[in-house]
């Protein structure tokens, strides 16, 4: 009885059975959802800047409100590929390739950085 | 001869300003959470392909949230130039991470607990991107002392602190603070009451931590002489405190030897 045993009853590493079944095997690369669609989103918005001004910023087509909408449609597309689970490891891989984008591509302080190094 | 021991303290910003160093780093950062998130899912004995898409989620969001729940309306700027050009940071990341997460295990349909398996390599992320930081950005306020990390007078005009005077290293004490808490996650990964502990813990002594490394990081105050970071984990801490009340309200699970693989 598991109440005899509390090394049993304090376990941290649960049970097989107690994990949900698993919904599909694993299929896709992650890896390689991470490489295409990091390498997407910097061809995009690299592919569209004309130029850095530090003091006038990113001279780009994706201005304004233009600049979310790949993000947008990026993520969702991600995001279903994700949970569909025949897709789940390349939806999963994509979001971190949007995740990786976003931070090191101009991300946490990194604009603000750019702009200093010009004038450095 | 005080004066010459002082003045060996001081140490300069090797890569002031350089966007490739702080970017490497944090690369290096996510490479190196990713592959202890794996390492740790198959410690723990967790095969479920959900994890995955829900680390995604959490990445994905953190990134975004970092942008966009800075956004500050009074500044009447639009949301899309904000996104471009406006404030960064670490805490509305990690709320955006938070967020992806809920999302991911909702659309997923996954319904145990994350926490504990993101939380030690959250802490590992930032330690290392927090190098990058630490080698690039103002560091912080002054030392009033000899010592600290000393500007030029060229990274000073850039980077808009003094030149010439010690600075406190705060990116220094913040990796020391996400390495020694990696180490005591480490230490008590498998023995707190219940799933989900370990990420509170974690979180709560950041906030914690952060709330007082800010008043010597240098950021804009916005009211009695705190920071914006401030007066949100000011907010925050009350409901975390509540958490950690229940975390130790029970006794810690006896170490377990050879569980672990």
């Amino acid at each position: 009885m598991s109440e005899d045993n509390p090394e049993e009853a304090w376990s941290p590493l649960p049970p097989p059975h107690d994990e949900e079944p698993s919904p599909k095997p694993k299929r896709g690369s992650m890896v390689l959802g991470i490489l295409l669609g990091a390498t997407a989103l910097y061809a995009l918005y690299f592919g569209t800047t004309a130029g850095i001004a530090p003091d006038e910023g990113y001279k780009t087509d994706l201005a304004g409100p233009a600049a979310l909408i790949p993000i947008g449609a990026y993520l969702a597309v991600a995001g279903a590929l994700a949970i569909w689970p025949r897709t789940s490891r390349w939806g999963a891989g994509l979001l971190f390739g949007l995740g990786i984008f976003i931070l090191l591509g101009g991300g946490i302080c990194v604009m603000a950085l750019s702009q200093m190094s010009s004038r450095i | 001869m005080r004066g010459h021991c002082y003045t060996l303290l001081m140490i300069g910003l090797p890569f002031a300003g350089d966007g490739l160093v702080h970017a490497s780093l944090l690369g290096l950062g996510i490479l190196a959470a990713l592959l202890f998130y794996a390492y740790e899912k198959r410690r723990r004995g967790l095969s479920d392909p959900r994890l995955w898409p829900i680390a995604g989620f959490a990445l994905a969001f953190g990134a975004i949230g970092s942008r966009l729940l800075t956004w500050d309306v009074s500044r009447q700027v639009s949301l899309a130039d904000w996104w471009g050009n406006g404030d960064r940071s670490i805490l509305a990341g990690l709320v955006g991470a938070w967020l992806g997460v809920h999302l991911g295990k909702r659309l997923t349909g996954y319904r145990e607990s994350t926490g504990d398996l993101l939380a030690p390599a959250v802490a590992l992320a930032l330690a290392i991107g927090r190098v990058g930081c630490l080698l690039t950005e103002l560091p912080g306020t002054p030392t009033g002392g000899g010592w600290g990390i000393s500007l030029t007078p060229g990274q000073a005009a850039v980077l808009g602190g003094p030149a010439g005077v010690g600075l406190h290293p705060s990116f220094a004490y913040e990796i020391v603070f996400h390495v020694a808490a990696l180490a005591l996650m480490w230490r008590y990964r498998d023995r707190l009451p219940r799933p989900g502990d370990l990420f509170i813990c974690y979180v709560t002594s950041y906030a914690l931590f952060r709330f007082g490394v800010e008043f010597v990081r240098g950021n804009e105050v916005l009211w009695l002489g705190m920071s914006r970071p401030q007066w949100f984990l000011l907010a925050v801490l009350p409901l975390l405190f509540r958490r950690m009340l229940r975390v130790f309200g029970e006794p810690l699970r006896p170490e377990l030897k050879g569980t672990a693989a």
